[in-house]
């Protein structure tokens, strides 16, 4: 197989992403006329979150990849729309944040569905998806193949970028992320952001010591995002300090996808189908997991 | 009165430095696809099972991993590298079973997982580690009559001991017990979200804490991503662990087997009980 190389120039890439879950993250939990305080922190990301990231990423140059609910799109279009003209990427996250492992049937029409409403919104449709929750089904992957995505960003089991071989010869690019660079675990457990920048200095270090992709992800909400005027902060002297470490490479997803495909990799196995059947004489034993986010 | 177990003067630390795999089978032996976030198993055969042994082989260190049968199946070529690499591999489960087994269905899986291990490296599988840490008063004769000279599951205390489960003579296998509160790292990455350079400060007291006078550093690692430390910064930790340990005298890093076997032939060193 052939290894992995980064852009010519480049000693690293990073992806800064963004998953948009605004309002329809609330929406899991109460009904839309029960939309305020505690079920408040979406909207919190579209009124008063946004605007500070936009500034930063825009202050530091940055392309960014924002995966957005299609209701939450519908919702706020205008911002969608100067994402997109700044040269941001929009890519896909269910139309409202739905649980892809339990989805059945609606799968294909949901991320159809989903697809449609941001190519409306942004004036491009999308080429990319973050699966809400991380939660796949065997299926998603095949569906992104046939709806014309070329790649899913939901995986965290690889240091670099690689292609899904799926049945009838169909690939999507992998794009892995890792939960050690995601605001939203440690801010869920009510840690300070001193912490987060303790934690991601040392893996962002690490990761460009080694010439490893280095995949953050961000979430726009006041609850357990980075849009908080202290946790700006935080991500402004991250960003001035990765910037600072040499060859590092912003691209969007899309771009890194598309340099991948360029690659030529030999695709990997279908990540599921290897322990189909085992899986099929298994009961759900969820309840003893030691549980990710 | 049963004497404690001693360890010599020279040795002022024995260092067992043990990986449990933990490849997809912790996901699917739970009825869990390894897909999307639940798919940080992949990562070990992947990238940090690969990146661990690189970084022990820099230091010249032994080590050894905890396999589950079921991923070895998967990653024949991985375990054969770890063996081949001059590694240990020893028997962690078959699918990373979490969860209260009958008496009979852990034979069987004992005995499964032990075929599967010895099949890929050619070897005899000489010891054992719980996966999840769960073990009965029945489980030691299983491994016993498979062969096994060690188990590293037990966390009641800070030595090794020889650890009788019967009446007859050779009813008594050697107890490495493990740590998996502070001494491992899913606590860290998983609870408590600590960052590297912290957990490396803490590994590093509780080694001055250990070195000299319990003599016995057991770790509990894991090469997976998530909660494991087969990313970059969480084995660049380790790396600076084996150092800052290395600097000290009398510090042996062992596989289990061979400390096993010295453990064996020191039978007089060690203490002896009995709790069933």
């Amino acid at each position: 197989m052939k290894t992995y190389t980064w852009p010519q120039g480049a000693r690293t890439v990073a992806l800064l992403t963004v998953n948009f879950d605004a309002e329809s993250f609330d929406l899991k939990e109460a009904s839309a006329e029960r939309l305020f305080g505690r079920y408040s922190y979406g909207r919190y990301g579209a009124r008063a979150g946004y605007a500070r990231l936009f500034d930063l990423l825009a202050r530091h140059d940055i392309p960014a990849t924002f995966f957005v609910p299609g209701a939450d799109a519908r919702r706020h279009p205008a911002l969608i729309r100067d994402l997109a003209g700044q040269g941001h990427e929009i890519a896909a996250r269910g139309v409202a944040l739905e649980n892809f492992a339990t989805l059945g049937d609606k799968e294909a029409d949901v991320l159809q569905a989903s697809r449609d409403i941001l190519a409306d919104v942004s004036g491009k449709a999308p080429l990319g998806f973050r699966a809400p929750g991380g939660e796949l089904s065997p299926r998603t992957l095949g569906h992104l193949a046939q709806l014309g995505f070329i790649y899913d960003a939901s995986f965290q089991d690889a240091d670099h970028p690689y292609v899904h071989g799926l049945e009838g010869g169909r690939t999507v690019v992998e794009l892995p992320s890792s939960f050690a660079l995601d605001d939203a675990p440690v801010y869920s457990a009510r840690h300070t952001h001193a912490r987060l920048q303790a934690i991601w200095r040392d893996e962002i270090q690490a990761m460009h010591a080694e010439g490893t992709l280095i995949p953050l992800t961000l979430h726009l909400r006041g609850d357990f995002g980075s849009t908080r005027a202290a946790r700006i902060a935080v991500l402004d002297t991250l960003l001035t300090e990765l910037k600072g470490l040499g060859g590092v490479r912003f691209m969007t997803c899309a771009q890194l996808a598309e340099h991948t495909l360029a690659l030529n990799l030999a695709p990997q196995p279908d990540p599921y189908q290897a322990h189909a059947q085992t899986l099929a004489n298994t009961l759900y034993r969820g309840e003893l997991a030691v549980k990710p986010l | 009165m049963t004497k404690q177990t001693t360890l010599p003067q020279d040795m002022r630390c024995v260092v067992l430095i043990g990986i449990d795999f933990d490849g997809p089978s912790h996901e699917v032996g739970r009825g869990i696809a390894p897909l999307g976030k639940h798919s940080w198993g992949n990562y070990s055969a992947r990238c940090g099972v690969p990146r661990h042994m690189e970084m022990l082989a820099r230091h010249g260190v032994d080590a050894t991993f905890f396999v589950p049968g079921y991923d070895a199946e998967r990653h024949p070529q991985t375990i054969e590298a770890i063996d081949r690499n001059g590694f240990e591999v020893a028997a962690h489960g078959y699918l990373h079973e979490a969860w209260e087994l009958d008496a009979e269905e852990e034979a069987t899986l004992l005995r499964k997982t032990d075929r599967i291990l010895t099949e890929v490296t050619g070897k005899p599988v000489l010891g054992w580690r719980s996966p999840s840490g769960r073990k009965s008063d029945r489980t030691m004769a299983v491994l016993k009559r498979l062969g096994y000279i060690y188990d590293s599951s037990d966390k009641d205390y800070d030595r090794p001991y020889r650890l009788r489960f019967g009446d007859g003579a050779d009813d008594v296998i050697i107890e490495l017990p493990n740590n998996t509160y502070s001494l491992d790292d899913f606590p860290f990455y998983k609870f408590s979200y600590t960052p590297p350079s912290e957990v490396l400060a803490q590994w590093k007291s509780e080694f001055d804490a250990i070195y000299g006078v319990d003599r016995f550093f057991v770790m509990s690692l894991h090469p997976r991503a998530g909660w494991g430390s087969g990313t970059p910064a969480r084995t660049r930790i380790l790396s600076d662990l084996i150092t800052y340990m290395k600097s000290h005298d009398g510090v042996h890093f062992m596989q289990s087997r061979a400390f096993a076997k010295w453990c064996q032939a020191h039978a007089d060193n060690l203490e002896e009980v009995r709790f069933a």
